[in-house]
């Protein structure tokens, strides 16, 4: 038995984060994770760092996060997390694209960010690689990448320095109530104690909410990628594309890292470990020649596959959850989690430590499902 | 737009996968063999050395003829097989992924074979990534297939059966063998293999390990030290060498990512190498369906590894009908004791990793001398059944047969027309001399000793000179007449030497009987001859 | 990682040694100081000590460091070798050119 002023479940990015920001504001919390640090989502995902095309609720928290915390970052952290601000292609080949694309920039510029569409010319100036299929594209110059692995790891690591407790291959199995009010968590070999528990275990905070009566509309999604071999600087954009067949970027390491989508993802995600597909990398790589066709030599030396929780509605669950108070939620990134990370981190800190975060939260309240 | 789909996907076409679509296709399944190298046999086609064991485990055949004829048995039974196909993944329900030429292709099987074998363990140390440094297992490669001598100069570290038979072919390649070191206090493999290359001078140091290598652009000079019974080292006690090679020969661990990406149960054991999926009697993993055999199983020889695969090869005919229950029972008794017997002796299963072995299965001593010089000492050897007493020798020409471990190997016995050599039903039985028996001089039995352990002696040659016939397999040949030296177990050097014989034909299959004359006195202790 | 294990930071100052900078990841060219400055720094496992060093995650894909690596953390952090569970092999075992990989007949 063990007591905490805060207990996060969950040592991924988002766990990570929060433990970190909690700690610069001394409060220095126990994060239990099940298997390692950042061995989910945070370690299966593109890397993305962008504003663009999210939902406009997510809009705040990642220009926030891109304009006042990711550029600072890895100075803050004491480790390069190899974050890159070069600027986020979007690539069309059809007229439909460029509707799609139309649609992505108009939705961005109601909260007031940088993204335009460019032509055909103004996309080989930014990136001269790309196939001469491609018409145009959405450009969002403040948005970026940055090294997901590395910078769960680093959020770890300075918040270890600070004071904060991690346990690792300690798996929560269960919320704890007295009286009306959370009161720990049990886990398989333990008992943990503390008036506050934040839940940010990916897919399993579904589970965990539900032994305290609380159940999010959530769904597992298994998405893969490709990792190719280094090859010398090509671009340093994040790439995407209307069509939303791949995306991906090239690392400081030189290797490329490219996720891909076949359509078949909701009906091919029922494993209980994340596993590849036959057909998935090959579909990747015929997407990605159909845009940058300069790759085709290029080898593939590894692919990994890894699952998302996706919520009804695309965005997250993030706040308190006043019927069970001392509990709040920070879930359902539904693949786009790592970008606001440090933002969410951030905002969260402030509402165990405040009582309120300096960006509202509301927009991602537990209960919005029922209000719709 | 169909899927292909096999009965059977083998995945290496080494002695394990070979021996498993051999098996299967004779009891009529539709086998594909892939293999990712050009030329295929896997292990086999670098093994120029005469296998152990007893006939029907191949001995006295060499490993790369043993894959030859693996090969058309594959071929005449309708076995496909296809080269420079990489095997990239398996995926759910016993998919296969294969690269072959410019495209990649799915195939489905009712069942995988997983054969990949093994590939070489490192250890570090300073220097290390200086070019010339190199796996035995590549410097095998290099001679074996690509005809390359991997330096001039080198020092072979581990003293295993690796170490030992590798550490030879690059003599036979031309290169100089500085010397064989290793951590433990004893050699690791056959003492036959160690004496091979004792008696050509090469050093054996025990309880040594490599501090560094130093070069400015390749391997230069090497040191190695003396360790303690905590690993630590000996102060004191480095040594330098010159050389450009070093040969790491310090183990094999199982390439099993295609059995962990298939999702198979998998286990770290060191008895076996590293990390192995956990399979059944009969090489099936914990996914049903999906069989694994040979070295990616658990390390051990090749012999071992074409038994493996046709136990594999008749559980996937029995469990797809293509085998009765009772047909499969009679085959797997067979070749489970055939297995059981090479595992036996005192390189066996049961005695791995023990050092206090004093005595031999049949109750003679076991050398410790052998195991710590990598020869037998010459009071040693009147101690064995394979050794003639002193009175015989003096009577008349008899083999003397320095073969003093248990070691599942009989070629010897079955080579003699006289019936000179017995070893009886248990084949790790030391081999005897039988006393009845009149030796003829044909030396059949010295070129059938996959060890090279066996030696004619003639005493009585001529008046102050004994005649040695020994195993010969270096070039050039040297001819009749050719004076030289005469080395010992050691490779000391004795004393001048002639050569009065040379015999080399077919049936030897490339093992020279060389008969050299030596000053009596040197019966039992000359066993080199080296041209000057 | 089966068992618990508090991430405990410490509070002695990191150590250096000798053989700091012999080359463990030939492919990544990461020593075995950087390595145990990682477990240092709280990297306790095999696939942390990967993410944040790159150890593993070259053309070999961990076949020649893997067991190497295990024993150093084994070694530093005083933890069983067999309760050390390594990286996670993936597909493809070898490396392919993007070219090939997308040729599979499926769809041209």
């Amino acid at each position: 038995m063990k007591n905490a002023d805060v207990i996060i479940v969950g040592g991924g990015v988002i766990g990570c984060s929060m433990a970190y920001y909690l700690a610069k504001s001394k409060i220095k919390a126990v994060v239990l994770e099940k298997e390692e640090i950042g061995v989910g989502a945070s370690s299966a995902n593109g890397g993305g760092v962008r504003q663009s095309a999210r939902d406009l609720r997510e809009m705040p928290l990642a220009m926030h996060a891109v304009t006042k915390l990711w550029p600072g970052l890895t100075d803050e952290l004491g480790v390069d997390v190899e974050y890159h601000q070069k600027g986020n292609l979007r690539l069309g080949k059809t007229e439909g694209h460029m509707e799609i694309l139309d649609r992505i920039v108009g939705q961005g510029k109601l909260a007031g960010l940088d993204l335009k569409i460019i032509g055909r010319d103004e996309v080989r100036e930014i990136c001269p690689y790309v196939s001469e299929e491609v018409i145009g594209a959405s450009f969002c110059p403040t948005d970026g990448h940055a090294n997901p692995m590395k910078t769960t790891l680093a959020f770890y690591k300075r918040a270890r320095e600070l004071g904060t407790t991690f346990i690792t291959g300690e798996w929560v199995k269960s919320l704890l109530m007295t009286k009306g009010k959370i009161s720990g968590v049990i886990t398989g070999t333990n008992e943990y104690h503390a008036s506050k528990v934040i839940l940010a275990a990916g897919l399993e905070s579904r589970t965990l909410a539900k032994t305290v009566g609380i159940d999010l509309p959530m769904q597992k999604i298994m998405l893969e990628a490709l990792i190719t071999e280094a090859l010398p600087k090509m671009f340093p954009q994040m790439i995407g594309t209307a069509a939303a067949d791949f995306y991906g970027h090239q690392t400081d390491h030189g290797s490329f890292v490219f996720g891909g989508v076949t359509g078949l993802e909701p009906f091919t995600s029922d494993e209980s470990q994340p596993v590849t597909r036959r057909f998935t990398a090959p579909a990747t790589c015929r997407a990605i020649l159909g845009y940058f066709p300069c790759l085709e030599h290029t080898k593939i030396i590894r692919t990994w596959s890894g699952f998302l929780d996706e919520m009804a509605d695309h965005v997250p669950v993030l706040g308190q959850v006043e019927e069970v108070p001392g509990l709040t939620l920070a879930c359902g990134f539904s693949g786009h989690g790592f970008g606001i990370s440090p933002a969410v981190g951030q905002l969260v800190a402030e509402l165990i430590v405040n009582g309120q975060p300096s960006i509202s939260l509301e927009a991602f309240h537990y209960d919005r499902f029922r209000r719709v | 737009m169909m899927m292909e789909r096999f009965e059977v996907i083998v995945i290496g076409a080494g002695p394990a996968g070979l021996a498993a679509a051999i098996e299967a296709a004779s009891n009529g399944m539709q086998v594909v063999v892939f293999d990712e190298n050009s030329r295929p046999g896997g292990q086999l086609f670098k093994q120029i050395h005469k296998f152990f064991g007893s006939k029907e485990h191949h001995a006295k055949i060499r490993g790369f003829k043993i894959g030859e004829k693996f090969l058309q048995e594959a071929e005449t039974l309708g076995v496909k097989v296809v080269l420079n196909a990489s095997v990239i993944g398996i995926f759910q329900n016993r998919e296969v992924s294969v690269m072959l030429g410019d495209r990649i292709s799915h195939y489905r099987a009712n069942a995988i074979v997983i054969a990949t074998g093994a590939s070489e363990k490192m250890i570090p140390f300073a220097g290390w990534t200086l070019p010339g440094v190199i796996g035995a297992g590549a410097a095998q490669t290099m001679m074996n297939i690509h005809g390359i001598r991997p330096g001039n100069r080198v020092l072979m570290v581990g003293s295993g059966n690796v170490g030992l038979v590798v550490g030879f072919q690059l003599i036979q390649a031309g290169c100089k063998l500085e010397a064989v070191i290793d951590a433990a206090p004893r050699i690791g493999g056959y003492g036959v293999h160690a004496a091979k290359i004792a008696r050509l001078g090469v050093p054996f140091y025990l309880s040594h390990t490599i501090i560094g290598a130093r070069g400015a652009e390749f391997v230069e000079r090497a040191t190695i030290a003396e360790v303690d019974q905590n690993w630590q080292q000996v102060p004191g006690t480095e040594k330098d060498l010159e050389l450009d090679t070093i040969c790491l020969a310090v183990g094999l661990t199982p390439m099993s990512q295609l059995a962990r990406i298939a999702g198979c149960q998998v286990a770290d054991l060191p008895q076996k190498g590293g990390m192995v999926p956990v399979c059944n009697a009969f090489g099936e993993t914990s996914i049903p369906g999906i069989y694994a055999t040979g070295d990616v199983a658990g390390i051990e020889e090749a012999s071992s590894a074409m038994i493996q695969g046709k136990i594999a090869g008749a559980a996937i005919s029995l469990a797809q009908g293509y085998l009765s229950a009772e047909d499969f029972q009679l085959r797997y008794a067979s070749y489970d004791h055939s297995l059981g017997q090479l595992r036996e002796g005192t390189f066996g299963h049961e005695n791995k990793g023990r050092t206090d072995l004093k005595t031999t299965d049949d109750g003679y001593p076991l050398s410790q001398f052998l195991f710590r010089k990598g020869y037998l000492a010459d009071g040693e050897l009147s101690h064995y059944p394979g050794v003639p007493t002193s009175e015989r020798l003096n009577q008349e020409l008899m083999p003397v047969i320095e073969c003093i471990q248990n070691i599942p190997c009989n070629p010897c016995q079955d080579a003699c027309p006289q019936g000179c050599i017995v070893i009886g039903s248990t084949i790790t039985n030391l081999p005897a001399i039988n006393q009845s028996a009149k030796c003829s001089g044909c030396g059949m039995c010295v070129v059938s000793c996959s060890g090279q352990a066996i030696f004619l002696v003639d005493v009585n040659y001529a008046p102050g000179y004994a005649a040695i016939s020994l195993p010969y397999e270096f070039k050039p040949l040297p001819a009749v007449g050719t004076s030289g030296v005469a080395l010992d177990r050691s490779g000391a050097i004795l004393g001048e030497a002639e050569v009065i014989s040379v015999r080399k034909t077919a049936v030897m299959d490339e093992t020279a009987i060389l008969t050299m004359k030596v000053p009596v006195q040197w019966a039992m202790s000359a066993r080199f001859f080296k041209q000057l | 990682m089966k068992k618990p294990m508090e991430r405990t930071f410490h509070t002695s100052e990191f150590k250096a040694q000798a053989d700091d900078s012999l080359i463990i990841c030939r492919c990544e060219e990461i020593t075995k100081g950087e390595i145990r400055r990682a477990l240092y720094d709280g990297m306790s496992t095999i696939n942390e000590i990967k993410r944040f060093l790159r150890v593993g995650m070259g053309l070999c894909q961990g076949q020649t460091c893997n067991r190497l690596v295990k024993g150093i953390i084994a070694g530093e952090l005083g933890i069983a070798w067999q309760d050390l569970e390594v990286s996670k092999p993936r597909s493809p075992v070898r490396p392919i050119a993007m070219k090939i990989y997308a040729n599979d007949g499926l769809v041209k």
